[in-house]
């Protein structure tokens, strides 16, 4: 099988590269380093640089930066994949039916899914997680009905576009029932868009885990985060900047590897659009 | 006439809507606005007294009722943790975060559209990698993380910049300055790249158009065809996308401020939030999003003034 053309530029190779380290990492890094390790406090090298001992240094309780940042993938991962696939799920329907439905429902839905545009993710994902109470569960909740809105308003669009196809309207007169009509030609035919943006999402998914858990109401010690361990460095930024820089360039591979992984995806699938970005 | 008439009429409801979504989710909170007052320690029968007098024993519908009444007649009532009025804080707290907000947002404007251009008309060649990778690299920190190496840099190896606090412009105008740079750079930096995304592309399929060969053919300058034919037709969408991110600046700012302790809306709200202050985290989510839903709709209204075509259509 042949690559697609967009997976055969620097770009798409490095996405795709960025993204298979990451989720290796993150499934295998928790099976094979020990917990002890990353919880083993090396008091006699706090917060020491970089060294061959610890080779991306530790934290203020001389932890090691390497093994923590390595398994603080998986909860950056498992939150961000989560909180993005609970969004397709209420959001799918949501759209699909909003797009197809006709009229009336299409105005009473995208006018609640409007109003919820109008409150910033970050503030509602906030707000929704303070009021649940800060744990690994409930950042999922938040960040995913945070998201919800913006996936709603893209299906319908694209739901939209398809059902005044030509294929859609033979279907129809060919007798299919609207669930067929909806499942078998709409659906399908959408899927490209939804993969696409499901991809960014993730990017901005595991943005807002950071910025939640920086906040102090995302992932809550001694769960590994990459937002809490830069909130962490925050008062020894002066001595070690790398327990800054550390956690920072974890997030930062891992959302670059995202957008660009899914920038190569929108070019494959969605030729249209080909180079827009 | 009737469109604006029509957004306003819309804009309406969704204010109202958003009122209700706001009172709903903070009346989830386990706890109550008079265990906050008195304390979990509190005599049980003092507190019962203190929720009845409060209302807090009435149907959800009815204290949503005085909740709407209250805001819409002035009284947003009083700050559990600041004990202080709502409106003249929330008020004095947003004036401090309109100016980061304006400040980022032209920072962004000014750098995001030359950048966005110039990539577009050298498409694959150095210029627009360069500019894209820069973007690329930009939507992909988190803006936290860009204000924590800015501190690094600017306030402690450089010492150019305050790291942290708020001055009232009134006070010390230039003070104001300096202490909003950092946190605006800061917001300003991961909207610049995304608006420098979305120019590139806008300008590339607007370049690929009919009329700009036309333009070419007829012999107009590079210089004219691409400012002045070009541009003009990416003005609208990308002025609809840099309205659309006026709320993600709404959403930066909580961080943001946290970080530079710059004490505007966005800090506040985090206090709220942190401290479980019910009447503060409903007055400010609902004037949050009221601010955006306002902004996008002005950027809608410029938009028809600079887009003839939708006025007409």
């Amino acid at each position: 099988m042949k690559l697609p053309a967009a997976f055969r530029t620097s770009k798409g190779l490095l996405g795709t590269a960025l993204v298979l380290v990451i989720l290796l990492i993150a499934v295998f890094a928790p099976m094979v380093i020990p917990v002890d390790w990353t919880t083993k406090m090396d008091m006699r090298a706090r917060l020491s640089p970089p060294t061959w001992a610890h080779p991306l240094g530790t934290d203020q309780l001389g932890r090691d930066l390497m093994y923590r940042v390595l398994l603080g993938a998986r909860t950056s991962i498992v939150i961000a994949s989560s909180a993005v696939l609970m969004s397709i799920v209420i959001g799918l329907p949501l759209g699909l039916i909003s797009g197809y439905a006709g009229r009336t429902t299409d105005n009473v839905l995208m006018r609640l899914v409007d109003t919820l545009l109008a409150f910033p993710a970050l503030l509602l994902a906030l707000t929704i997680s303070a009021v649940l109470g800060p744990n690994l569960q409930n950042t999922i909740i938040a960040i995913g009905i945070a998201f919800t809105p913006f996936l709603a308003r893209i299906i319908r669009g694209e739901a939209l576009r398809v059902a005044q196809m030509p294929y859609v309207e033979a279907a129809r007169t060919a007798g299919n029932s609207d669930l067929r009509l909806i499942l078998r030609h709409i659906l399908p035919n959408i899927m490209p868009a939804v993969i696409v943006q499901s991809t960014i999402s993730l990017a901005f998914a595991i943005l807002a885990e950071a910025g939640l858990s920086f906040l102090g109401l995302g992932t809550q010690p001694p769960d590994a985060s990459w937002g809490l361990m830069i909130q962490a460095s925050r008062d020894y930024l002066d001595r070690a900047p790398w327990t800054a820089l550390v956690p920072g360039a974890a997030v930062a591979l891992t959302v670059l590897g995202l957008n660009m992984f899914g920038d190569a995806l929108r070019d494959a699938l969605d030729p249209r659009s080909k180079g827009a970005s | 006439m009737s469109y604006i008439l029509n957004r306003i009429l819309s804009m309406l409801l969704t204010l109202f809507l958003i009122s209700a979504i706001t009172f709903a989710v903070t009346n989830i909170l386990p706890g109550d606005v008079a265990m906050m007052i008195m304390g979990t320690q509190s005599n049980p029968e003092a507190l019962a007294g203190l929720r009845e007098s409060l209302g807090l024993n009435d149907p959800l519908l009815v204290q949503y009722g005085r909740w709407i009444g209250g805001m819409l007649t002035g009284d947003w009532g009083t700050s559990l943790v600041f004990k202080e009025p709502i409106a003249p804080l929330l008020l004095q707290k947003m004036t401090a975060s309109g100016l980061i907000v304006l400040f980022s947002m032209s920072i962004a404007l000014i750098c995001a559209v030359p950048l966005g251009v110039w990539a577009a008309v050298h498409p694959n060649r150095w210029q627009d990698t360069a500019s894209s990778s820069a973007a690329l690299l930009g939507v992909s920190l988190p803006d936290f993380f860009w204000g924590i190496m800015m501190i690094l840099l600017f306030a402690r190896a450089l010492h150019w910049l305050p790291s942290s606090g708020f001055v009232d412009p009134g006070e010390d105008l230039l003070l104001a300055f300096r202490h909003a740079l950092l946190p605006s750079l800061a917001l300003g930096l991961g909207l610049m790249a995304h608006l420098t995304r979305m120019t590139r592309a806008t300008m590339t399929g607007i370049l690929n158009q009919e009329f700009i060969r036309v333009a070419r053919a007829k012999g107009l300058g590079e210089r004219t065809v691409v400012w002045r034919y070009g541009l003009a037709n990416a003005v609208g969408p990308v002025m609809t996308v840099a309205g659309l991110q006026v709320g993600y600046l709404f959403g930066s700012i909580i961080v943001i401020e946290s970080l530079f302790n710059y004490t505007g809306m966005g800090w506040l709200t985090y206090q709220a939030l942190l401290n479980r202050d019910i009447p503060l985290i409903q007055a400010s989510v609902f004037v949050i999003a009221a601010v955006v839903m306002l902004a996008n709709l002005i950027v809608d209204l410029l938009y028809v003034l600079v887009d003839p075509r939708i006025r007409l259509s």
